[in-house]
């Protein structure tokens, strides 16, 4: 598949000792979705104030569609949109209005400009809400506007910088149909993230970062599979005390299974089972038959795949998402380098 | 490309234009200032228009008609010391790093800014003229010097702003804007000719006039108020905005240039 974005060895050091971006490498394909996971720090939003042209590098090479961010940076810009974290839009305007001057800040004739404001606006909707001030907004409706504001010259590759961090959750709900809307239509996604769950859902193909740099790279699901395994949790109803450990013994001999372990189950703490596999769909047909045969009855059984958010806990040792799990990382020199322009 | 700049800068020019015409305080303050300060200043001290020298060295016994200039200069440098607050905002929220990401040029964002500034000072200034002639200010020059106090107003308001933008860009912080801009239009008032006649001010004082740009911007508007056009005062005038023109716009440009890529 063509490259959209391909960038090599970027390196971006702040006030001569801040290692922000430290030598990375990736390449987005043309019309995918292409996620950058990883906690506040990581380097995600340098990476993007690079690509977008904003932040000088300082070593490194990066094109988007064949142009050099550098050399010609006027031209990248015309191909790209560009949605920040801080959400660039005007307060003291309408949306309408904000839209329209950045239909100028394109130069999109004016007639032009009057019915792509009108569509961006059905897009997101806030038809509705068109001609109010922004302060007015809510959060989630300041970031449709602003996502809509990077849509105005139908850009090729669309950059978002972290497009849901601080949004309730309908409001995250509606800016992922959007993503998802746009890339369907073809335009090439370039989001970044500290949530699993987003980068999960949206991307193609992501990226796991951390300190700088990229310490995992793939499509979610063989992320998924190369570090983790699929957990098959049952309880079994059994008066024989030995019923737990006899099925334990039998299970981690069938082929497929990494480990089984023996747990509680449930808030009754029932005697169970917790089974990792590499494609636990497919054994459990097998896992019920084999007990049945030696008269263990299954009570209840479960299957979960792997969450993103193991995968990085693996990768890293850490938890990822700083926000919910304060407590848990204090003291493990966790945003020391705070966060950066 | 000259055609690009002109629409990109007027886009800007309009952006500023609305916003500052919605916030209802700024509009009740450019007219309450001025009015204050004619109060103020007039009445506490109208008995300078009776020290004896005084119509000798300004050509008029009404100090409100001497104090006319002084307004002006206030109300403009007051303005343009703000200007650059709305560039510290932009920076904070994020609107600069969307502007930037567009393809315009970069002087647009400064100029928009800067002729939006102009314009402001403009209908300010018409103001103060207008409340002055109201309160029984001659102005001698009639209606084209009126024109010229406005054109210098622009003039002196955008190399002023300069000053502003310049500290905003390289603070980003508005703190520090509003209180350097406090800091230096105060003193380079009262040490001017723009609330005396020169000639009434202490010796040291007259030294540091003489070097002050205030006084040759306050001295043009007083000639235009009291006598008429007096072509070598307006001269001065401009040599003394020009010179502050290329010093602090050069430099909000350079700074401007290195911060903002």
């Amino acid at each position: 598949m063509e490259d959209i974005i391909v960038v090599e060895d970027l390196r971006k050091i702040y006030n001569k000792d801040i290692l922000a971006v430290d030598g990375i490498s990736f390449s987005v394909h043309r019309g995918e979705v292409f996620g950058f996971l990883g906690p506040n720090g990581a380097g995600k939003s340098t990476t993007i104030k690079i690509l977008t042209t904003l932040l000088e590098k300082t070593s490194g090479r990066a094109t988007i569609d064949g142009l050099d961010i550098d050399k010609d940076q006027a031209a990248v810009r015309r191909i790209i949109g560009y949605s920040s974290q801080e959400v660039g839009v005007d307060d003291d305007l309408t949306a309408r209005e904000n839209l329209l001057l950045q239909c100028s800040f394109h130069h999109i004739p004016k007639e032009k400009a009057i019915q792509r404001v009108e569509q961006l606006l059905e897009t997101v909707k806030l038809q509705e809400a068109a001609d109010r001030r922004l302060k007015t907004f809510s959060g989630g409706m300041r970031k449709r506007l602003d996502l809509a504001s990077s849509l105005v010259s139908d850009p090729k590759v669309l950059i978002l910088d972290e497009p849901t961090t601080g949004l309730d959750p309908q409001s995250r709900q509606d800016i992922w149909e959007y993503i998802a809307e746009l890339n369907r239509q073809g335009m090439t996604i370039f989001l970044t993230t500290q949530y699993m769950e987003e980068a999960d859902r949206l991307s193609d193909r992501l990226c796991i970062v951390d300190q700088g740099k990229i310490v995992a790279e793939g499509t979610p699901l063989e992320l998924k599979a190369r570090i983790g395994a699929d957990i098959i949790t049952l309880s079994v109803r059994s008066d024989d005390p030995e019923a737990c450990e006899t099925a334990s013994t039998v299970i981690a001999k069938m082929e497929g299974v990494k480990e089984v372990g023996l747990c509680s189950v449930g808030i009754s703490g029932d005697k169970g089972l917790t089974v990792m596999a590499h494609n636990g769909s497919a054994i459990i047909p097998q896992l019920v038959r084999l007990l049945d045969g030696i008269g263990v009855q299954i009570d209840q059984l479960t299957l979960s795949g792997p969450t993103l958010d193991e995968v990085f806990l693996k990768l890293t040792g850490r938890a990822l998402n700083v926000v919910e799990r304060k407590g848990a990382v204090k003291g493990r020199g966790w945003g020391k380098r705070g966060k950066r322009p | 490309m000259m055609m690009e700049w002109v629409s990109e800068t007027a886009a800007i020019f309009r952006r500023w234009n609305t916003k500052l015409v919605r916030q209802p305080i700024f509009i009740f303050f450019s007219l309450i200032q001025p009015l204050v300060w004619f109060l103020l200043f007039t009445q506490a001290f109208s008995a300078i228009g009776d020290i004896p020298n005084f119509k000798q060295l300004t050509g008029t016994a009404s100090y409100v008609t001497f104090f006319t200039a002084a307004v002006v200069i206030q109300t403009i440098t007051s303005s343009a010391l703000a200007a650059g607050l709305g560039l510290v905002n932009d920076l904070e929220s994020g609107f600069m790093d969307k502007m930037r990401v567009a393809p315009i040029n970069k002087s647009a964002i400064l100029f928009g800014k800067l002729f939006s500034d102009a314009i402001t000072i403009v209908v300010q200034v018409v103001i103060i003229l207008l409340i002055g002639v109201a309160i029984g200010v001659e102005i001698a020059s009639g209606l084209f010097g009126v024109f010229m106090i406005l054109i210098l107003s622009a003039a002196f308001g955008m190399a002023w702003s300069g000053i502003s933008l310049f500290v905003g860009l390289t603070t980003k912080s508005d703190q520090t804007t509003l209180s350097v801009g406090l800091l230096t239009t105060f003193p380079l008032l009262f040490l001017s000719a723009a609330v005396m006649p020169l000639g009434l001010l202490p010796a040291w004082v007259q030294e540091v006039a003489k070097v002050n740009p205030f006084t040759y911007v306050a001295q043009a508007f007083q000639s235009l108020i009291i006598e008429g056009f007096v072509w070598d005062k307006i001269g001065n005038a401009l040599i003394a905005i020009s010179i502050i023109a290329a010093i602090s716009l050069t430099a909000s440009i350079l700074v401007f240039r290195r911060k903002i890529r």
